[in-house]
C-alpha cells in the first residue's frame, strides 16, 4: 500500500465517521456530534489533500504528465469529486451554520471516495498521447466540480422536502425547528445549481472540443455524452423553473434530485454501457 | 459548611418576605454584607425569587443567622421562617437547577440565565467573589447553557402566538422584510399584530369590515389599513395572513388564494386561522406552497411541547447532578490542597 492510498483510505474513514456524526446530530441534537462532524471532516480533508498531493507527485514523476492532472481515470475523477464535495460543504454550508445539512451531503462524499478506493486502481502511468490535452484535462476537473456542487444541492433538496412535509403535516417535530427555513433551503438549492451550471456547461464544452480535435467530430453517439446532455437539460429545466417560472419549494427540489440521479447515471451508468468513456471496463 | 444558600422562591406559599427582599436593590444587599465582613456572596434577585449564596474562605462556615439578620434588616421584614436553606453540594445542585430553568415557573425559560449572570457580575464588581464562587457561577452559566442545548427543556414554544411565529420562521427564516396581512380588528388580531411587530415583521396591513377599526389597529402598530374589498389584492403581497374576523362563513376562499398564487412568483404563503367559525377554506392547505394552520393545530403543538418539556426534565436533572458531582469533587480537592482541574474532576465523577 502506498502512502497516498493510506492517506486516502484514512480520508475515507474520516468522511464516513463525519457522515455518521452528522446523522447522529440530526437525530440526537447533541451539539458535540456537530462539532465532531466538523473536526472529523476537517482532518479528513487534510488527509485527502495530502493523499491527492502524493498522487500528483507520483503522476508528475513522468515527465510527459508534467502539465496535467491525474483526473482522467475513474479513481482520479471520483477522488477529486469527493474532495470538491467535502471541501464545498466544509467551507460553505458548515460555515453558514447549516451544519445540519451534513447528514444529507456527507454520505455522498464518503460514498464517492469509498467507490474510488474500493473499486478503482489508484495507479498512475504516463498519459496516452491523445489524453495529453489541456481540453481533456479541464474536462473532468470542471465536471467533477459541477457534480460535487450538484451533490450538495441534492442534499439541500432532501432537507427542503423534509422541511416542507414537516410544515405541511401540521404536526412538526423538533426537526422542523432545527432545519433551515424553507426559503433558505430553496435559495441555497437555486444558488448552488446556478453557480454549478456554467461549470457543467464549460466542462462539457471542453469535452466536445477535445472530441473534435482528436476524433474529428463533436458528436460520436457515446452513451456518456448523451447522458451528460440529459443531465444538462434537467438542470436547465430547474433553472428555468427557479428563475423564470417563479416555482419554489417542492417541485424544483424534485427536479434537483432528478438532476443528481442523472449525474449518478451519467457517471456510473456509462460504465455498464461501455463506450469511449469506460474507465472500469476498458484499460485503466 | 463551605457554601450556604438561602432562598425565597415562588415555591413558598407566603410571598411577603420575597416581595420585601425584591424591593431592596442588589447593590445595597452586597454593600451591607461586605460591611458585615462577609467575604464571598452573590445575591440573585428576580421577581420570582431572592437567593443568597455565601461562601467562606477560611474554615469558619458562613453564619446563617448573621446573614438572615442582615437581610431582615435590609428588607424590614421577618424572613427566617420562610427561608429555604441548602449547604454545599445541595446548594450547588440548586444553583445549577435554577440556572437551567428547572426551578422556574415556566420550566426551561431562558431569562433566568441572564439574571444569574447579572447577579454574578454585580457581586464580582463589588469584590465579593473569590475563587470558589467565581468557579461556581461560571459553572452554573455553563450548565444552564448545556442543559438548554442538549435537552428539550427549553425547546418548543409554549404559547399559541410563539408557535405561530416559530412556524413562520421555519418557512421564511427571518421575518424582517416580510409582510403580514391581518383580517379582523378584534382583541386576537391586535395580539397577533403586536407579536409580529415585536418580531420585526417588515410590513403590516390590516383589513376589517369596519374601516375605522382597521385604521385604528393599523395606526397603533404603524401599519397600513386597506378597505375590506381590497384584501384579496393584498394576498398577493402578504407572506403571513392572520384571520380572526367574526364572519359567519369563510372569507378567504380557495379560488381567491389560487388567483393570488398565480401572481406570487412561487413565494410561500402562511395562513393562520384563529377565527371561530373558520375564516379560511380548509382546502387551501392542499395547494403547493400554502400552509394553513388553524387554532387547534397550534394548540396541539403547544400541548405536545409542554409534555415533551416535562419528559426532558429527567435528562436535564441528570446533567445537573453530573455537573454538581464534578464541582463537588473540585471543591473538595481545593480543601485538600491538591486542586483537580474541573476536566479532571469530570473524569473521576463520571
Amino acid at each position: 500500500m502506498t502512502a497516498q492510498s493510506i492517506f486516502t483510505w484514512g480520508a475515507f474513514f474520516l468522511y464516513s465517521a463525519a457522515a455518521f456524526a452528522a446523522l447522529g446530530y440530526l437525530f440526537s441534537k447533541d451539539a458535540r456530534a456537530s462539532r465532531a462532524m466538523l473536526t472529523l471532516l476537517g482532518f479528513g480533508l487534510l488527509l485527502h489533500a495530502v493523499g491527492f498531493a502524493a498522487r500528483l507527485a507520483a503522476f508528475w514523476a513522468f515527465p510527459e504528465n508534467r502539465f496535467f492532472l491525474p483526473l482522467t481515470s475513474f479513481y482520479g475523477a471520483l477522488s477529486f469529486m469527493s474532495l470538491a464535495l467535502a471541501a464545498a460543504f466544509f467551507f460553505i454550508e458548515a460555515r453558514a451554520r447549516l451544519g445540519i445539512l451534513g447528514a444529507f451531503v456527507l454520505p455522498f462524499a464518503a460514498l464517492a471516495l469509498g467507490a474510488a478506493v474500493a473499486l478503482a486502481r489508484p495507479d498512475v502511468e504516463p498519459l496516452a498521447q491523445p489524453l495529453r490535452s489541456y481540453w481533456l484535462n479541464l474536462h473532468p476537473m470542471l465536471l467533477m466540480i459541477a457534480y460535487a456542487a450538484f451533490a450538495n444541492a441534492s442534499g439541500v433538496a432532501v432537507a427542503l422536502l423534509i422541511q416542507e412535509s414537516q410544515i405541511k403535516s401540521r404536526k412538526p417535530t423538533e426537526l422542523c425547528y432545527r432545519l433551515p427555513s424553507l426559503d433558505e433551503l430553496d435559495g441555497l438549492n437555486g444558488k448552488i445549481i446556478a453557480l454549478a451550471y456554467p461549470v457543467l456547461i464549460a466542462g462539457l464544452a471542453m469535452g466536445f472540443v477535445w472530441a473534435y480535435l482528436d476524433w474529428g467530430r463533436v458528436w460520436t453517439g457515446d452513451p456518456k455524452m448523451t447522458l451528460a446532455l440529459i443531465t444538462a437539460a434537467v438542470y436547465g429545466v430547474f433553472l428555468w423553473q427557479h428563475f423564470a417560472a417563479g416555482r419554489r419549494g417542492r417541485r424544483p427540489a424534485y427536479v434537483s434530485l432528478v438532476g443528481f440521479a442523472s449525474v449518478l447515471v451519467t457517471f456510473f451508468g456509462a460504465e455498464l454501457l461501455r463506450g469511449r468513456h469506460a474507465y472500469l471496463g476498458g484499460p485503466r | 459548611v463551605k457554601l450556604l444558600q438561602l432562598g425565597w422562591s415562588h415555591r413558598c406559599a407566603a410571598s411577603a418576605a420575597r416581595e420585601a427582599l425584591a424591593a431592596v436593590p442588589v447593590e445595597r444587599v452586597l454593600a451591607e454584607l461586605k460591611a458585615r465582613g462577609v467575604s464571598e456572596a452573590v445575591a440573585v434577585s428576580t421577581c420570582n425569587r431572592f437567593e443568597l449564596y455565601a461562601a467562606s474562605s477560611s474554615d469558619a462556615p458562613p453564619e446563617r443567622e448573621s446573614l438572615l439578620e442582615a437581610l431582615a434588616e435590609l428588607a424590614g421584614a421577618e424572613l427566617a421562617a420562610e427561608a429555604e436553606a441548602r449547604e454545599d453540594a445541595r446548594a450547588v445542585a440548586h444553583l445549577f437547577s435554577v440556572a437551567s430553568g428547572l426551578d422556574s415557573l415556566v420550566v426551561g425559560e431562558t431569562e433566568i440565565l441572564g439574571q444569574v449572570k447579572t447577579a454574578y457580575e454585580a457581586a464580582k464588581a463589588s469584590g465579593l467573589t473569590g475563587k470558589r464562587l467565581n468557579v461556581l457561577f461560571q459553572r452554573a452559566l455553563y450548565v444552564g447553557k448545556k442543559v438548554r442545548s442538549e435537552t428539550g427543556v427549553a425547546a418548543g414554544a409554549m404559547s399559541v402566538p410563539s408557535v405561530a411565529i416559530q412556524l413562520a420562521e421555519s418557512i421564511f427564516g427571518k421575518l424582517e422584510g416580510k409582510s403580514a396581512l391581518v383580517l379582523g380588528a378584534g382583541a386576537m388580531a391586535e395580539l397577533a399584530a403586536k407579536r409580529l411587530v415585536a418580531r420585526g415583521i417588515g410590513r403590516l396591513t390590516v383589513a376589517n369590515r369596519t374601516w375605522e377599526r382597521a385604521y385604528g389597529l393599523a395606526a397603533r402598530f404603524s401599519g397600513e389599513a386597506v378597505r375590506w374589498e381590497e384584501f384579496p389584492e393584498e394576498l398577493v403581497r402578504a407572506d403571513v395572513l392572520i384571520a380572526s374576523t367574526g364572519a359567519p362563513s369563510a372569507v378567504v376562499t380557495r379560488a381567491m388564494v389560487e388567483r393570488a398564487l398565480a401572481k406570487r412568483g412561487g413565494r410561500s404563503l402562511f395562513l393562520i386561522d384563529i377565527a371561530m367559525p373558520r375564516d379560511v377554506e380548509e382546502s387551501v392547505h392542499a395547494l403547493d406552497g400554502v400552509f394553513l394552520y388553524r387554532l387547534e393545530d397550534l394548540e396541539s403543538i403547544v400541548a405536545k411541547n409542554m409534555s415533551s418539556r416535562a419528559e426532558a426534565m429527567a435528562a436535564a436533572r441528570a446533567i445537573v447532578e453530573e455537573k454538581t458531582g464534578e464541582f463537588d469533587a473540585w471543591a473538595r480537592s481545593l480543601r485538600s490542597g491538591r486542586e483537580l482541574s474541573l476536566r479532571h474532576a469530570r473524569g473521576s465523577a463520571a
